[in-house]
């Protein structure tokens, strides 16, 4: 049954400036989009807390190109990031999870900074980022300071972030064109749905057919924290990417990944599907590598 | 409970509402302004029923609280009854049979309103895409597709 949040207060700062004074301040739990907070207050006991509304700070709200890498404010909806070309074309996988991340209802109002401070295993916008190597932005009314996505996460639902702090940017070095990217997700049903397993790839070709001299590989909702493949990484570079190379590949995720057994799937399940996500994802960069496209 | 004060657009026109802060537009619409058109699923994102427009775009008003409202313009089902050029729309949810409970129907329409603004001829893939988020227990969607096909705004 979901409870009435009529005895919540909240506070809606006009400038970020305002919000981060407003965080030192006091204690608070931060709304932007509202799409898990509001389900998380209304089925859990809600601690007597307050709540920062940033969603109306504008200035969070941007793509922009600077450079070599692209920016993101972190109140960025997932339908904007989605519908963005130089997302597409610069950062492929997280275009793919935007378009599978859910309705548009849903898109309309989740911002990728929420799906980042949310933590859960399964955000789709999460192993792209790993996969991209991402920069987080962080900021306090003390300053500013950046984490590589990777060290941001540091177990479930814990993430190098401090009471007074926003995320407020997310950037990263721009795909180029020998670099080929891939977002796959498995889901029980095609609509509504969260990852079973999420598997993102950004892989760099080399000069010669089928050889890949870089790869980074990242899997989301079979570990506590979204995680990096390192031994299918390693793997994938070793040598021309060959059928028997993508299956071993593929294999070794499971050196990387520990998945539980929810309602979604068995952890034998999840195991195999990250290896068969994998595959398909080697598969796909595999023949557009060999296309040009 | 604290009210606050808030003033936004509501199916063309400025209304102001006393409302707990976090209470949801949802519970505000039909509880406070009596706009019962919109219809509550779920409570959490999933079913789509209170799909309402929010500055032209299609959210949920239940995972939308009232400090998020403030200066918007809001369109509800109710809003669509009293403007011809959504009639139409309405209209065709009636010729071809996509209403059976009706309890889904308000943000089945408020969806395919949203789609027909951007592509006022979907296909059946970007129809069926666009609708994702609404769910109908009934009709099996399939005459709600066709209905949304028609076109139209």
């Amino acid at each position: 049954m979901s409870l009435s949040l009529s005895d919540v207060e909240v506070d809606s700062p006009a400038t970020l400036t305002e919000a981060l004074q407003l965080l030192g301040r006091s204690k608070y739990r931060v709304i932007a989009g509202g799409t898990d907070v509001l389900i998380r207050m209304r089925t859990g006991p809600i601690p007597n807390e307050k709540l920062l509304n940033i969603y109306q700070l504008d200035e969070l709200r941007y793509i922009r190109s600077d450079g070599e890498r692209l920016r993101i404010g972190s109140l960025t909806c997932i339908a904007d990031i989605a519908a963005s070309p130089e997302i597409r074309r610069f950062a492929l996988p997280l275009a793919q999870a935007g378009d599978e991340f859910g309705s548009m209802q849903l898109t309309n109002k989740a911002t990728i900074g929420g799906n980042l401070a949310n933590a859960s295993p399964s955000g789709d916008c999460i192993p792209p980022l790993y996969s991209l190597d991402a920069v987080l932005t962080v900021a306090s009314a003390g300053g500013k300071r950046e984490i590589p996505v990777k060290d941001f996460f540091r177990g479930y639902k814990k993430l190098d972030m401090r009471p007074e702090e926003l995320i407020t940017e997310i950037s990263f070095r721009k795909m180029a064109g020998d670099e080929y990217g891939q977002y796959l997700r498995h889901t029980l049903r095609l609509g509504e749905a969260i990852s079973v397993v999420g598997v993102s790839m950004c892989l760099k070709k080399g000069p010669t057919r089928d050889e890949y001299v870089a790869a980074r590989i990242a899997l989301g909702a079979v570990a506590p924290t979204v995680m990096r493949a390192p031994k299918s990484e390693e793997i994938v570079t070793q040598g021309t990417l060959d059928e028997a190379r993508m299956r071993d590949a593929s294999k070794a995720v499971l050196e990387s990944i520990s998945p539980i057994t929810d309602v979604r799937g068995t952890g034998e399940y999840r195991r195999e599907m990250a290896v068969n996500l994998t595959y398909r994802g080697l598969r796909e960069i595999q023949a557009r590598g060999r296309g040009g496209t | 409970m604290a009210l606050k004060e808030y003033s936004f657009t509501l199916n063309g026109k400025p209304v102001v509402v006393r409302a707990p802060p976090a209470y949801d537009l949802l519970d505000t619409l039909r509880d406070v302004l009596g706009l019962t058109g919109t219809k509550n699923g779920c409570s959490e994102g999933e079913c789509g029923a209170c799909t309402v427009l929010m500055n032209g775009k299609a959210v949920h008003s239940c995972l939308t609280i009232m400090e998020q409202v403030r200066g918007a313009d809001v369109v509800t089902i109710e809003g669509l009854a009293s403007d011809p050029e959504s009639q139409v729309l309405l209209r065709r949810f009636a010729e071809e049979g996509a209403v059976q409970c009706g309890y889904c129907t308000p943000g089945v329409v408020m969806a395919s309103k949203a789609l027909l603004m951007r592509n006022p001829m979907p296909s059946a893939e970007e129809t069926k895409e666009a609708l994702r988020g609404n769910l109908c227990r009934c009709t099996g969607y399939s005459k709600i597709v066709k209905a949304v096909m028609k076109g139209g705004t």
